[in-house]
This record gives C-alpha cells, sequence and structure tokens, in this order.
C-alpha cells in the first residue's frame, strides 16, 4: 500500500495530534468531526500548536502553511472512501467506537486498513462490529504525538497478519516511530503499567507519606522521568486515568487496580489537570506549570 | 557525446543535457512535487517553446521517464531516441573520505554513498533514488557521480580536524568536509583562464555566497581551506544559517529554553542568518533594500554579514600567506553590488582596489571588477556546477572506454 491519504476521525487532543503529526509527514489527512464547529476548533487548535513551534524554532513559516494545507476537514464519513487507511481517535466510548467502525466499514474498501487508537478497549469487541475485521488493528499513540516516537501496535484476535506487517510498516517507515507489538489485553503495555504507577503515588499521597510535589520530584529526579507520576496524570486528564483504571480494575478483577479515593475525589470535584487549569498542580492556558 | 545530468531532491528532479562537442545545452528543465498526484514538469529545450506539464508522478524512475519522453517529444524534444544519451552525470551532496574526485557508477560505489546517509540524511537517499531511476530507464548508460564535498578532500589534516577527543573521528568521522566543492573547483579554474595565468601559481579566495555560503582558499589549484565543516552550518553568516557561534551557545540554549536536539538544528539552519537578525528576510536584495531606507535592522543584518565575509578572507589570506585572486560567485556574489563594494572597500591592507564602475556592471559573464592598480585581482564568476558535472562525466565515461 502506497500510504498517502489518511483518514483521522474525531478532533479531539490526540486526533490534533495525529492529524498534525500525519501533515507534517507529507500526507494528506482528512479529519472527521460530527459538526463544522468542532472541526474548526480542532484546527484552530492545530494551528496554535504549530504557533507554539514556531515560537520554538522547531518549523518556519512556511512549513506551518504547508503543513496546514495538508489538513482537509471533513463531516461525513462518505469521504473517507478514497483514503490508504483510517485512524479512529474518538473518546474511550465502546459503543461509540463500534458505530463508527461499523460505518467505516461500509465506507472503505476491504483492502483499507481499519485502526483505532484506543489505549484500553478491547479490539476484538471493536472489530466485532465490522464485516471484515481481519483489517481492524489497534495504533495507540502517545501524547504529545509529535514528539514520542512509540506506537502500540495491537492485534486483536482476528487480525491478520498482512495488516499487521502493513501497520508495522506505516509506523516505522511512513511516519517514522517505533512500534511494538502488544497482543490484545487491558491497557496493553504503556498504559497498564504508567496507571498503576500513578495510582500507586495517589496511595502514597493520599497516605500522607509525602507531598505531590516531592512526589513527583523523587520519580523525575530519581529515576529521569519527564515529569512525576502526579504532573503525568494532571497531562492525560484525571478524569481518563480514572476511567482506565476503572476499565481494567473491572477486566482483571484485581485490588491493585481499584483507583485511589483522592483521584475520584478529584474527579468529582472537577478538577481535572491541564484542561481545567487545576489538578494536582496548577496550569495557565498554555499547559504550562505555575 | 550528449549526456544528461541530474540533480536529485527527495521530491525534485533537476536535468541538462549537454552536447559535449561544443559543451552547449540542448535542454534543461525541473521536476517537482514528486510523490504527488499534481507533480510538475517544466522543461524548457533550447531554441524552441519551454513547456510545462502537471501529472501524477509518483517516484524518481517515474520522473526520469517523463523527462526522457519530452527529450525525445516530436514538439518538445531535441533527440530522435533515448539512445543518444551516452552518460548520465548526477550531482551527490555527500561523498565523505571515500570520494576526492567523481566516479564511475557501480555497486561499490553505490553500497559507499549509502553507507554515507548517516552523514547526509536528507541529501544522500535522493541521489540514490535518482542513479536507481537512471539505471531503470536508461540500462547499460555509463552513470558518473560528482560530489559537493570531492573537491575539499585535498585539504591538509590539520585543517579538517577538529580539536575535540580523536575518538569521535575514529568512530563517526567527525570532521570538516565542506561543500560546494563542484562550484569553487569551477571558478577556480574558469579564474586562471580568464587571467591567462597558471592555476598552479595562483592564490584564489574563492566566495561562493548564496542562500548558502562557503569561502575557500584554493591554492595550486587544490582546495586548502573551506568554510563549512561538518555540515553546511559552519562558517559565514547566511540567509537563515547561523554560520560560525560558540560551541556552547547551542547547549546553553537547549538548557534555557528546553529545545530537543530537532529544535535546535531547526532553530540554526533556518531561523538564524540574516532571517534573524533582520527580523524580516533571507534574501539578500531585501536586506540591501532595507538597509539603502535606513532600516536599522536590514543594516545590522548587512553589517554583521559583511564583517564575517570580511574577516573569513583575511583568515584565508593569512591561510596562503597571501591572496593573489578574490572571486565573487553564486546568488550574491554575482548580484550583489553593495556586498562585493563593502567587503573590498576595508581589504585595502592586502592591497585591493576595487574599480565601482566595473563593480556595477551586470553580466553572465566572467569579469574583473578590480583596478589595473590593484595588487589582488577581483573577478565575478558565474558558476556553472552542472557544466563541471558533465566534463567530469565526460572524461571518466571516456577513460574508462
Amino acid at each position: 500500500m502506497n500510504f498517502k491519504k489518511i483518514g483521522v476521525i474525531g478532533g479531539g487532543t490526540m486526533g490534533q495530534g495525529i492529524a498534525e503529526m500525519l501533515a507534517a509527514k507529507g500526507l494528506d489527512v482528512l479529519l472527521v468531526e460530527e459538526t463544522n464547529d468542532k472541526l474548526n476548533h480542532a484546527y484552530s487548535m492545530i494551528e496554535m500548536s504549530l504557533d507554539k513551534q514556531l515560537e520554538k524554532w522547531a518549523i518556519t513559516k512556511a512549513e506551518k502553511k504547508l503543513i496546514l494545507s495538508k489538513i482537509h476537514k471533513v463531516t461525513h464519513f462518505a469521504e473517507l472512501g478514497t483514503c490508504d487507511m483510517v485512524i479512529e481517535t474518538i473518546s474511550e466510548d465502546l459503543d461509540a467506537k463500534k458505530k463508527v467502525f461499523k460505518q467505516l466499514d461500509q465506507v472503505c474498501p476491504s483492502n483499507i486498513i481499519l485502526a483505532s487508537n484506543t489505549s484500553t478497549l478491547s479490539l476484538t469487541e471493536i472489530a466485532g462490529s465490522t464485516k471484515y475485521p481481519e483489517r481492524v488493528i489497534g495504533m495507540h499513540f502517545i501524547y504529545p504525538v509529535a514528539k514520542i516516537n512509540l506506537v502500540e501496535i495491537i492485534r486483536g484476535l482476528k487480525t491478520s497478519e498482512s495488516t499487521f506487517e502493513e501497520t508495522k510498516l506505516f509506523v516505522e517507515e511512513v511516519v517514522d516511530k517505533h512500534g511494538i507489538m502488544v497482543y490484545e489485553s487491558p491497557g496493553f503495555v504503556t498504559s497498564r503499567i504508567i496507571c498503576l504507577m500513578i495510582n500507586e503515588a495517589l496511595h502514597v499521597l493520599g497516605e500522607g507519606v509525602a507531598t505531590a510535589e516531592d512526589i513527583d520530584d523523587a520519580m523525575r529526579i530519581g529515576y529521569q522521568f519527564q515529569y512525576g507520576p502526579l504532573e503525568m496524570a494532571d497531562r492525560f486528564g484525571l478524569d481518563s486515568v480514572l476511567a482506565a483504571l476503572e476499565r481494567m480494575f473491572r477486566e482483571f478483577g484485581e485490588l491493585k487496580y481499584r483507583p485511589s479515593f483522592v483521584l475520584k475525589k478529584m474527579v468529582r470535584a472537577g478538577s481535572l489537570g491541564v484542561k481545567t487549569g487545576e489538578g494536582f498542580f496548577k496550569y495557565d492556558k498554555d499547559g504550562d506549570r505555575v | 557525446m550528449k549526456l544528461l545530468v541530474i540533480n536529485a531532491g527527495s521530491s525534485s528532479l533537476k536535468y541538462q543535457l549537454y552536447d559535449m562537442t561544443d559543451e552547449s545545452v540542448l535542454a534543461k528543465g525541473l521536476v517537482e512535487r514528486i510523490g504527488m498526484d499534481s507533480s510538475i514538469l517544466n522543461h524548457k529545450p533550447t531554441g524552441k517553446e519551454e513547456v510545462t506539464e502537471v501529472s501524477e508522478i509518483l517516484e524518481h524512475t517515474t520522473a526520469i521517464r517523463k523527462v526522457l519522453d519530452k527529450l525525445t517529444d516530436k514538439e518538445h524534444g531535441v533527440l530522435n531516441s533515448v539512445e543518444e544519451i551516452q552518460a548520465v552525470g548526477h550531482r551527490v551532496v555527500h561523498g565523505g573520505e571515500a570520494f576526492k574526485g567523481s566516479a564511475l557508477v557501480t555497486g561499490d560505489v553505490k553500497s559507499e554513498i549509502r553507507r554515507l546517509f548517516d552523514l547526509a540524511p536528507l541529501h544522500n537517499p535522493p541521489a540514490i533514488l535518482g542513479i536507481n531511476a537512471a539505471e531503470k530507464n536508461m540500462s547499460g548508460v555509463p552513470q558518473v557521480v560528482a560530489f559537493d564535498t570531492a573537491f575539499h578532500q585535498t585539504m591538509d589534516e590539520k585543517v579538517y580536524l577538529y580539536p575535540i577527543p580523536k575518538v569521535l573521528y575514529k568512530k563517526h568521522r567527525v570532521r570538516r568536509y565542506g561543500a560546494h566543492g563542484t562550484s569553487h573547483d569551477y571558478v577556480s579554474k574558469v579564474a586562471a583562464e580568464y587571467l591567462n595565468r597558471p592555476l598552479e601559481d595562483l592564490k584564489i579566495i574563492t566566495c561562493h555566497i548564496g542562500n548558502g555560503a562557503s569561502l575557500t582558499a584554493v591554492k595550486d589549484g587544490k582546495s586548502m581551506d573551506t568554510s563549512m565543516g561538518l555540515t553546511p552550518l559552519e562558517g559565514l553568516m547566511m540567509g537563515t544559517r547561523s554560520g560560525d557561534l560558540d560551541p556552547a551557545v547551542v547547549t546553553f540554549v537547549m538548557n534555557k529554553e528546553e529545545l530537543s536536539i530537532s529544535e535546535v538544528n531547526s532553530m540554526l539552519n533556518k531561523h538564524s542568518g540574516l532571517l534573524a537578525i533582520s527580523g524580516s528576510s533571507s534574501d539578500m536584495r531585501d536586506i540591501t533594500d532595507g538597509m539603502a531606507e535606513g532600516e536599522p535592522n536590514s543594516t545590522l543584518a548587512f553589517e554583521m554579514y559583511e564583517y564575517r565575509l570580511r574577516k573569513y578572507i583575511g583568515s584565508y589570506a593569512a591561510a596562503m600567506n597571501g591572496v593573489d585572486v578574490i572571486v565573487f560567485t553564486a546568488g550574491v556574489g554575482e548580484n550583489s553590488v553593495v556586498v562585493r563594494e563593502k567587503v573590498c572597500e576595508n581589504l585595502t591592507y592586502l592591497g585591493v582596489e576595487i574599480d565601482p564602475e566595473l563593480n556595477k556592471v551586470r553580466s553572465g559573464d566572467p569579469r574583473r571588477i578590480s583596478t589595473p592598480n590593484s595588487k589582488v585581482e577581483v573577478l565575478v564568476i558565474p558558476t556553472n556546477e552542472e557544466l563541471m558535472i558533465a566534463r567530469d562525466t565526460y572524461r571518466i565515461v571516456q577513460e574508462n572506454n
């Protein structure tokens, strides 16, 4: 497959990041949202992200223009019929994802790979909503997409060998990231390990062992993490961390996945991290620590 | 002998068809946006109407096939058949230490160019695409590669090594390679011809100043020193490149601004130089226009550019213990009257004296801009890298026949 045009469904944080990264690699992107308002919002967020990179000298004005010109706004699934691959990045809602894949299955020719950027959901179950489950695969990018060069490639039960090989080629040759192969399991490798670490940090905080600042310093300075576990949770969104832990707790049934009460309280209070300006730490509107 | 010179970029391909009996250009052109469904082929046959065609060209093999179609086209062509092309010459950016001159393409030569991908990750891969594409379209036709670095392989160890741990040279071949070699080589030869003096008797400083810029000290017809280093970032201040700076600036800024390696690379290569200081343009024409209007940032950008260029000329005069000829070439060197004037104005200690009227002459031919009294000949010589590649290709193919 010659990958030239890629569909990206969902213009949230991950959708924006994936669309921007693909366009920066020279691919044409059809970015899909339900309404024009949501599309325009996603597009302006991508513009803002590019402006930030321009400020940091990472790209030039001409490069910014070129990247934006590669992203095309689309509100109808029917237009995805010409794509060489489609990546779904809507919120982590199994039923909604199944609905999307069912529609994609009808629009895209049966040789076109349909990928989901899910971080915890069952690929096999998502694929179950399609007539050609062998072409459904997981491609889990990590935030911020442009900077993190890792992709988890997740095989569902029925994902074919050729779908996996093509996806691996896409990840490693076309978007130039490191791909790891993962078999279906809740949370795969990345979310499972990182969410457990965040949860443990929350227990440490809840037990009054150390302050949030000191817990983060311990891991950041002591083990060379770029962010400590609590800031990491703020950046993922505390609601997302909670949802992921709850899903893993349900699936595995093991106590170690049970979300800490600190996390539940914060989410109930609406302190969701960077996106609300406050979580364990405070942030300005650019997402920088205050 | 008719031969095709190719300069392949990642998504573009420039070509010129030469008739070597009189070194005339039969046709030239450019394919842009390779890899897209709306690629543009612009073909200029000598003496015929130029033609532009938009079509889907997904890779270099198709691009060359389309070029050959145009060259043999009934209406726009200049050849009866593709078989008339007896050799192909390619421009390759990095020849590392392996290539001290142009070379006939063989399996070994190709794998050596591939080994050098590490040193020129953006520029060498397309060259291989171009070579393979030519091979597929013109099987059996000999191909020659000419390297931008080859001319500078005559530099002495004391010149090309950096004073840093030697293990870095042994492990990663970190050293100075230079660039624009084909151009420095060409203009120094033309300079000797123009002056009707043996190249071996001359100490020449060649200033290739375009968007990228480098200086070379040419002694006995050989490159003794050149201003670009491991990459084309070292040396002069350029359109968007910083040129020389304290290497500690890099780590200091990376730390203060939390920049990644790719960000700091982009900053030094694309956001520095004239563009950074003027705040408005990387083009010398805009800078000199701004300076004429008294705009302070353009003026400062120009002054820094000129100062750094002049210091390099002084250092190369010291390196060669004298200078007989200074040559200006490439976009800025061939066209900017002001740059040449200001640089030469403060080189009187070397005995440089330029004639302001001669300096103002615009022409496509080699010309002298110094006065008869000047101790140093100052020349403007339009560069022609394609012709140089064509000559090398012709010579090497003849030698191998």
